[in-house]
């Protein structure tokens, strides 16, 4: 039974499930007969990240390891983060209950910057020392991985161990470093000395940053022999060699992404200049069609899901999609298993695309037209147009949907309010389109924007181009709203106070490291949850420790500049990123790249070529 | 078609599954224990299920159960219980399969042990000195003040331990029903053992002539 303070805590909180574990497919081994103890971590709330996939992949990699032992810890909500204090309860992993304290090796998952804060209240729940430089052998080595390491300055101090890239077969290198340094009981420089020799490890404290009187970047070097002055990202050849995991730790309370989900490629072709991913996850690599369908049916039996969401970044630029939905069909729907593909192209979706995956049940459609006016998707090099987005529209109504969602985003570079209009001029357009249609007398059609705020980030072209203010940023929603003349038509906006944080954090550097301490230690955390963040706070931390947040993501950075990511190297060349700015700035768009290859550099990655161009691929 | 009656127990972590979670997990684990069990016919066709007593967030039981329906003829109850008993979440345990007899409207009581740390015995024991015990119990549209002394005259205490525990029997009807959530709350406010040091067993579900709910009501 459980320790009588954590059932004390479980009965004063609100959705106790979440800190119980237990949960069908979840992994219980015993301690004493393991040599690595790895506890991952999840800086956001269990129904979070219970809906992140990278979790399940290397919950499993590790777990098929019968001496490691890989467990779950998550950010506990307000209630229980107060009742763990009260009770002097240390944050424990949900399988085995035991403290992060004695793991060999805490491992957090970097996905958004909101979360960094989350981050230091979960060392500090467990009582693990925040900076890096206060932790000596006895405590558990703090390792990073995920998709923010590309630019994880602002936590460089708190972490001994931060994994670029793909963690496949990266992760249990290094857990297979920490086995190997404990059998030989090394030191924990000795043991980063090795860590470091892994493909995308990035060690911290090896490197030293020296800053120009301005405040910019001089220079990155490393301080230790052996050491690359830069790090290149871990990555998985080919994606056939690892299958996606067919087992999950299935939650009882019910996770934000509650289904099957497998991953059909990994990487982008679209080069879209604004997205972060696009960049980071280059090149696009895909998995057979055949080992994604049984891969796909395992799933669904291990797991009893009902649902399966085939996920990538653009999961119809598989080149077997239609091949991959048959064979799907051909058991999900005696099974009762419905399809999902979330993240659809509008130039390629097609009739039996959308009669395929709603053959069960039928959710709702979105689409992500990203800017208004065809000039500001030129510019993004979102390569869809109005004639695309009206096909598509047109296909989806005739299939019977009443409500379309439109994504955009608003503070692009080179924005002007005429592209603001165009938001909702598109909107109204596919409203006309609607009613010009036949549809069911008496059904109306709901058409939603959700209009984020951008947010420049780097390794993209758009690392260059300082953020909009949120003065800016607010007259542009104020100039959204007014633009819209239909109750047919709801917008939704984010809040321009959380996306300055993020643009401080997503191009930040070391000299923010004890900011986020001291927001923490001010009560910031959850900073991601409109009801937690306060953003005066954050304001007060920055001005009594003397930063200028606007310098991070205000400020155009120069095209020779040294970025504080500078020694982070995700394939695409410095050169490609400034060639491709000045296309943007010039509205000049740029091929997919498996019909012509741009020249990023990522197929150096590789080895050779990315794709077959002597094959029509699309 | 038959209605077969799944009975199991809901200790530690799957205790604080709740009710509504509770039917998602249930599905999950009939769909991968692929037995032959009725789905209904709608346009989102589901597995047919219904919970017969449903148990509060946080309190163990001995004694729940799920009704579900099949087609098939002459189960093999054993085989159903050992193909779920392999896949259900920590906590829950299939002790017994077979055809659903009585129906859930008969339930009229359901029996508990309630634990405390072996300290909070004077504490406890006070009770049974008390004349009256008002409590209040909160319905979806009214308030009704309740006396737990009619239901439960006096608190037998054994130690056991380092714990002292207690058997209660209380409504668990469709018109009255009675959490002994009540008695824990009117224990802690008016005479100080902590509610959240107390551990709520379930035992046992009685008709209302006092025998067992079902085939022997589960483990009782």
């Amino acid at each position: 039974m459980f320790d009588p303070k954590l059932k004390e805590a479980l009965s004063h909180v609100q959705k106790p499930g979440r800190y119980t574990g237990g949960e069908p497919g979840s992994i219980y081994k015993d301690k004493d007969k393991v040599d690595v103890r790895f506890a991952f971590c999840f800086p956001d709330t269990y129904e979070v990240g219970m809906s992140f996939l990278g979790e399940k992949i290397l919950y499993e990699l590790l777990n098929q390891h019968e001496n490691w032992w890989c467990e779950r810890a998550f950010m506990p909500w307000l209630d229980m983060k107060a009742e763990m204090e009260k009770l002097g309860l240390p944050l424990y992993t949900l399988e085995s209950k035991d403290p992060l304290t004695a793991f060999d090796a805490v491992g957090f998952t970097l996905q958004y910057e909101l979360s960094y804060t989350n981050i230091l209240a979960m060392l500090d729940l467990a009582g693990i020392p925040l900076y890096a430089a206060d932790r000596d052998e006895r405590w558990p080595l703090i390792v990073a991985g995920g998709p923010c390491t590309c630019n994880s300055e602002p936590l460089a101090a708190f972490f001994d161990v931060i994994q670029l890239g793909e963690g496949e077969r990266q992760l249990p290198a290094i857990c297979a470093a920490i086995e190997q340094g404990k059998k030989e009981g090394i030191s924990k420089k000795e043991l980063l000395l090795r860590i470091a020799k892994i493909p995308g490890v990035y060690i911290p404290a090896f490197y030293d940053v020296t800053y120009h009187e301005d405040g910019r970047v001089k220079a990155i070097t490393p301080n230790e022999p052996g050491i690359p002055a830069v790090v290149t990202k871990a990555i998985i050849r080919d994606m056939n060699d690892f299958a996606p995991p067919t087992n999950f730790v299935v939650p009882m309370v019910g996770a934000i992404q509650d289904r099957a989900s497998i991953e059909v490629l990994r990487g982008c072709v679209r080069g879209c200049r604004f997205c972060q991913a696009g960049f980071l996850y280059r090149p696009m690599r895909q998995r057979d069609a055949s080992l994604l369908n049984k891969a796909a049916q395992d799933l669904c039996a291990n797991t009893g899901y009902e649902e399966l969401s085939l996920s990538s970044l653009s999961t119809s630029d598989h080149s077997q999609l239609e091949e991959l939905l048959d064979d799907l069909n051909s058991w999900a729907p005696q099974e009762h298993v419905s399809l999902s593909l979330p993240s659809l192209r509008m130039d390629n979706f097609s009739e039996s695309l959308i009669e395929k995956t709603t053959r069960v049940r039928k959710s709702g459609l979105t689409f992500a037209a990203e800017a208004g006016t065809q000039r500001l998707r030129d510019v993004i090099n979102k390569n869809v147009t109005w004639d695309e987005i009206e096909k598509t529209c047109r296909i989806a109504f005739e299939a019977g949907y009443t409500s379309v969602k439109l994504y955009f985003m608003m503070g692009l570079p080179t924005e002007t309010m005429a592209d603001i209009e165009g938001i909702a001029d598109t909107a109204q357009k596919v409203v006309d389109l609607y009613y010009s249609m036949d549809h069911a007398k008496g059904k109306g059609v709901q058409v939603t924007i959700s209009c984020a705020c951008f947010v420049p980030k780097p390794h993209t072209p758009f690392q260059f181009v300082p953020m909009d203010t949120a003065e800016t940023l607010q007259a542009k929603q104020k100039h959204l709203l007014e633009s819209v003349h239909s109750r047919k038509i709801k917008v939704n906006y984010h809040d321009s106070k959380t996306s300055f944080l993020e643009g401080v954090f997503a191009k930040g550097d070391r000299r923010l490291a004890p900011a986020l301490v001291e927001a923490y230690r001010r009560g910031c955390y959850f900073d991601g949850w409109e009801e937690c963040f306060q953003y005066d706070t954050w304001m007060k931390v920055f001005e009594d420790l003397g930063i200028d947040p606007h310098f991070y993501c205000n400020r155009a950075i120069g095209l020779d500049e040294v970025t504080p990511w500078s020694h982070m190297d995700y394939g695409v060349t410095h050169e490609y990123l400034v060639r491709e700015y000045k296309k943007a700035l010039a509205a000049q768009t740029t091929q997919p790249c498996n019909r012509a290859c741009g020249g990023c550099g990522a197929n150096h990655l590789l080895g050779g070529p990315c794709f077959d161009y002597s094959k029509n691929l699309v | 078609m038959i209605t077969v009656r799944i009975w199991f127990e809901k200790r530690n972590e799957a205790s604080y599954i709740s009710l509504l979670d509770m039917q998602r997990v249930m599905q999950r684990v009939l769909k991968r224990s692929s037995l032959p069990v009725w789905h209904t016919l709608g346009f989102n066709p589901h597995i047919y299920m219904t919970f017969t007593c449903p148990l509060s967030l946080g309190q163990e039981s001995l004694c729940e159960s799920v009704d579900v329906k099949t087609e098939a003829e002459n189960p093999d109850f054993q085989a159903w219980q050992d193909k779920l008993n392999a896949i259900m979440p920590a906590g829950i345990h299939v002790f017994r399969v077979e055809p659903a007899r009585d129906k859930a409207s008969e339930i009229a009581y359901a029996c508990y042990t309630i634990s405390y740390p072996a300290a909070a015995q004077p504490r406890l024991e006070q009770y049974n000195g008390l004349t009256e015990a008002l409590v209040e119990k909160k319905g979806k549209k009214s308030k009704k003040q309740i006396d737990l002394k009619q239901y439960i005259p006096a608190l037998d205490c054994r130690t056991e331990g380092e714990k002292v525990s207690f058997d209660v029997c209380l409504p668990a009807a469709q018109e009255l029903n009675l959490n002994p959530s009540l008695l824990t709350g009117f224990l802690e406010q008016q005479l100080g053992a902590s509610a959240a040091e107390a551990s709520i067993l379930r035992t046992g579900l009685l008709k209302a002539d006092k025998t067992p709910f079902c085939a022997g009501g589960g483990n009782v």
